[in-house]
């Protein structure tokens, strides 16, 4: 009885089909959703007195963004062509643009992971960026550790040196001192022993200057001065009331890693483990702020691309029965070129 | 069905997509000018809604929807306005001297650092305009 054709209510509702009202409701939370980040990314860059805006620092690059942006466009218009293509029943040219499609938002992918890589290997990552000169010395110390512990790993992993607890690297560096000099313990691997006695000096002398820039750091006093043992004992002694030793500064420690990395036995690996340091001020609020946003953007390219291969997979079956959903993910394909149109002048060229 | 509406309406997207390139390069090239910063804010963020204005209207159909688009895109938009707005007041333009950080201790270590070794080079290190003292 309820079911007895209406007319009159065949006009009621809005005049879409449920799928793309669908659409456009999701697109709506979608709205707030990126404008939550991008609201934020606005207001606390306003907030806050300073902003890393030097692409020296921040690894910005304005070239890639724009290509992505023009990649994203071209993508986009690539789509309208196929929703056309899908309403003229040509199937087949919807089938090639929604392919071409796809392969932008792979190069759209690609160069967002250049990017991403970019900044991975300058160091750029949220929490981990030096914020002041003294963070720089910090990460400088710890990054000089973990070379060290992973030299030290080299020994006490192939038994050339035996240690009880090799965390302890002031007890693994006795022993490699003690193999550089050619005492050898009787259970250690002769073989490895070999291999690795030609650079237990070069290790410990690595050793050395690490401890001494930790020492300088721990007690911060200037490297023109000695920091530990007596001589530090003795000179603090002899300091009057009121006095202290000139405190220990970036450009001293960025002197002392150019020399450790120009070193002929360790250099290399100096080089390939501690970078060199740039504070920048709110860089940790930046990163975060950065890659909250384009990764989020990311994987919404990665739903879109998802949506295309959902209609690719019919492959010659593709028919008009597919017309609306090439529309709705069309839809959502532009939205996500949308954001891109914002994020890009925002992150790329104000930041 | 859903094209009905709007088969009346052709567009000739070729010329959206050539416009929304033109603008892209627009943004490029005001970035390269080197304005001061307020005059390319402004100029950048005019084209991305140039952009984004295309892309709704054209591309996504809009200008030739019924007004349930009005309907249904005011609200959301009106929410997503509010966020930003509410915290503008105490995050964005607060009132009172930051004691982030940053703005205080850091700001005067960083600011020194700068002074001394980058006087000829302010453009790589600029030092943080932050001076807790002259924002009161």
């Amino acid at each position: 009885m309820s079911h007895t054709a209406q007319p009159s209510a065949l006009k009621m509702g809005i005049p879409i089909p449920n799928s793309k009202l669908g659409m456009w409701l999701f697109l709506g939370t979608e709205i707030m959703f990126f404008t939550a980040f991008i609201g934020s990314y606005i207001v606390l860059r306003l907030g806050s007195p300073g902003w890393p805006d030097d692409p020296r620092d921040t690894h910005i690059n304005v070239l890639l963004g724009g290509v992505n942006t023009f990649v994203l466009i071209v993508s986009s218009y690539f789509v309208v062509v196929a929703h056309e293509a899908m309403a003229m029943r040509n199937f087949a040219k919807a089938r090639k643009f929604l392919q071409l499609t796809m392969l932008l938002a792979f190069l759209f992918l690609g160069i967002k992971s250049v990017e991403y890589y970019g900044k991975f290997a300058h160091g750029i990552l949220p929490g981990k960026i030096a914020e002041t000169p003294s963070q720089a010395i910090q990460k400088i110390d710890r990054e000089l550790e973990a070379v060290v512990r992973k030299r030290f790993a080299l020994y006490t992993d192939s038994d050339a040196v035996k240690v009880p607890e090799p965390n302890d690297i002031k007890n693994v560096v006795l022993q490699i001192s003690a193999l550089a000099s050619g005492t050898i313990a009787e259970d250690a691997d002769k073989a490895a022993v070999e291999e690795m006695k030609p650079f237990a000096a070069g290790d410990v002398e690595l050793f050395k200057r690490y401890i001494n820039l930790h020492d300088h750091m721990t007690a911060d006093v200037s490297l023109t001065q000695e920091a530990s043992g007596a001589a530090y004992t003795d000179a603090r002694s002899q300091l009057k009331e009121g006095e202290s030793f000139a405190p220990l500064s970036l450009n001293e420690v960025e002197e002392e890693l150019k020399n450790l990395k120009n070193d002929e036995t360790f250099g290399s690996y100096v080089a390939a483990g501690v970078m060199d340091p740039h504070p920048m001020l709110y860089g940790n609020l930046f990163a975060s702020l950065y890659f909250l946003i384009t990764g989020f953007h990311a994987i919404h390219v990665l739903v879109g691309m998802s949506l295309f291969a959902i209609v690719l997979k019919q492959g010659e079956k593709l028919n008009e029965k597919w017309t609306d959903w090439v529309e709705n993910s069309g839809l959502y394909w532009h939205f996500v070129d949308l954001v891109w149109i914002f994020v890009f002048p925002l992150l790329y060229i104000i930041h | 069905m859903s094209n009905d509406d709007h088969s009346n309406h052709h567009v000739n997207y070729l010329s959206v997509f050539f416009a929304l390139c033109c603008f892209t390069a627009l943004s490029v090239v005001f970035d390269v000018l080197k304005f001061e910063k307020p005059v390319t804010i402004v100029l950048v963020l005019a084209v991305a809604i140039a952009k984004a204005m295309c892309v709704m209207m054209f591309f996504m159909h809009l200008k030739f929807e019924g007004n349930w688009k009005y309907v249904l895109l005011a609200p959301t938009t009106i929410l997503a306005i509010g966020l930003p707005l509410a915290l503008m007041p105490d995050i964005g333009v607060p009132y009172y001297t930051s004691t982030a950080p940053q703005a205080h201790s850091w700001g005067d270590e960083a600011r020194q650092f700068h002074e001394e070794n980058h006087a000829g080079d302010h453009e790589h290190a600029e030092p943080s305009p932050s001076n807790p003292d002259d924002q009161g």
